[in-house]
């Protein structure tokens, strides 16, 4: 057969066999369909974010994180509701942007620490360790497969 | 971009790795991207070198600004033209677009002058654009002058010879703080060389005078003390001599820059860890942390 007869029948599954043949001959040709849906049950990768609102009595409280922005702040009205009085009304933000996370200062009286560092914003990685007058909030971030059903594995 | 809507001096770190872009898991925390750092300050934009970084940062500039109505006028410095500090060059979007004001600064010393480098990254060979074919106004300078005045961002400069073909550092005068970027040099040959170079007690000197107490230092600290030996006379500092000048200098935060290709995001936390009291003494305490793409600090 010669490989301008049959365009569409694109690769040589055995390559064994396939380097046997004569150059320019591609021999018996299969095309395997991949349907990761249909082989696995589940759907490509689901992100999972989450804020763990650190307590000195050891109940942590967790935060899911989506695609909306989340204000951070002294002000009861603020997403995450932080009553110190190091914490400014409107201290800072999270967006989800690109399919990352990012946390910003909104000129907070005390400041925004990420990892130690005084930041202005800072795209947020897992395990991220978050000072915010005091307060500590550890950002957590998986990624997992998930079911058609939409319950993550 | 983080919006410098007051007196603040925004730093941001587009790409922070050395020599070469590394994509991938363990290296998404600290970067992939080559160098880029910018310098903002009211409507001044600096930008220090043009390595894969500058990629992420030209889509920040160009995606939801009116570039019609508010043209860009940036001020590119190059510390000087190895790959990874000009390779992302042509992927830089505002110098596709026609009223964007681009000049770029870099080191008069060289054999071939500046516009040559940069047009060659460009020949046909290696990439299908040329550098005729950016549209925008790009002027490019040879720094001579010893001081450049950008709007309210002062920018000094010095040439670094402990690095293959030299490089330049840059020091930006802004608000009465000064951020030094110093990448691409070998101080541990210019504070512990063995060579007979009489000039050297000179140039240790005027490195750490330019550096004196710098609120911010972007340096290079590419090894470990241990991976130096097999790496000398490479252009790079490792991070001891590099935490140990810094300090010297009494630079209050100090961004160790240039990360190593090899090193992960876990190699680079404990790094950190084991690194980070080293410096402290009982008069100065600077604040020692690893650049990070993504990260913007406030001066």
């Amino acid at each position: 057969m010669n490989k301008n007869d049959e365009k569409t029948k694109i690769w040589p599954v055995d390559s064994a066999r396939a380097e046997s043949q004569e150059e320019g001959d591609f021999g018996d040709t299969t095309t395997v369909e991949m349907d990761r849906e249909r082989f696995t049950g589940e759907v490509p990768v689901a992100l999972r974010a989450y804020f763990e609102i650190i307590s000195s009595d050891g109940k942590n409280e967790l935060f899911e994180l989506g695609e909306r922005e989340i204000s951070i702040g002294r002000s009861p009205r603020c997403d995450i509701h932080l009553p110190s009085e190091s914490v400014s009304r409107r201290h800072a933000r999270v967006t989800f942007r690109n399919e990352e996370y990012f946390i910003e200062d909104l000129d907070s009286t005390n400041g925004l620490y990420v990892n130690g560092i005084k930041v202005e914003k800072c795209v947020l990685r897992n395990n991220d360790q978050i000072e915010i007058g005091g307060e500590k909030i550890l950002f957590n971030e998986e990624r997992t497969l998930q079911k058609k059903d939409g319950i993550a594995e | 971009m983080a919006s410098p809507n007051n007196d603040k001096t925004l730093i941001t770190f587009w790409g922070t790795r050395g020599s070469v872009s590394t994509p991938g898991r363990i290296t998404e925390k600290y970067g992939g991207n080559t160098p880029c750092v910018t310098v903002c300050h009211k409507d001044t934009t600096v930008i220090l070198d043009a390595g894969t970084g500058i990629r992420n940062l030209g889509i920040e500039l160009v995606q939801g600004a009116d570039t019609e109505a508010n043209p860009l006028s940036l001020h590119l410095f190059l510390s000087h033209t190895h790959w990874d500090h000009i390779q992302g060059l042509p992927f830089f979007q505002p110098a596709y677009l026609e009223n964007t004001h681009l000049t770029i600064y870099g080191s008069h010393k060289k054999e071939r002058f500046l516009a040559s480098v940069l047009k060659g990254q460009m020949d046909y060979d290696y990439f299908p654009v040329a550098m005729s074919s950016l549209t925008a106004d790009i002027s490019i300078q040879e720094i001579s002058e010893e001081v450049i005045q950008l709007g309210p961002i002062r920018i000094d400069w010095q040439e670094q010879v402990y690095h293959p073909g030299s490089s330049v550092r840059y020091r930006a005068h802004v608000n009465g703080k000064r951020i030094v970027y110093a990448t691409d040099v070998e101080l541990d040959q210019l504070f512990y060389g063995t060579d007979a170079d009489e000039n050297r007690e000179f140039l240790c000197r005027e490195y750490l005078g330019f550096i004196q107490n710098a609120d911010l230092l972007i340096a290079d600290g590419m090894y470990t003390e241990e991976e130096y030996p097999h790496k000398t006379g490479w252009g790079h500092s490792s991070i001891p001599v590099l935490i140990e000048a810094a300090s010297r200098a009494r630079v209050k935060q100090l961004a160790v820059f240039h990360h190593d290709p090899q090193h992960s995001d876990t190699f680079l936390d404990d790094l950190w860890v084991k690194s980070r009291s080293k410096h402290r003494s009982e008069d100065h305490r600077m604040v020692v942390f690893w650049a990070r793409e993504g990260l913007t600090l406030s001066i």
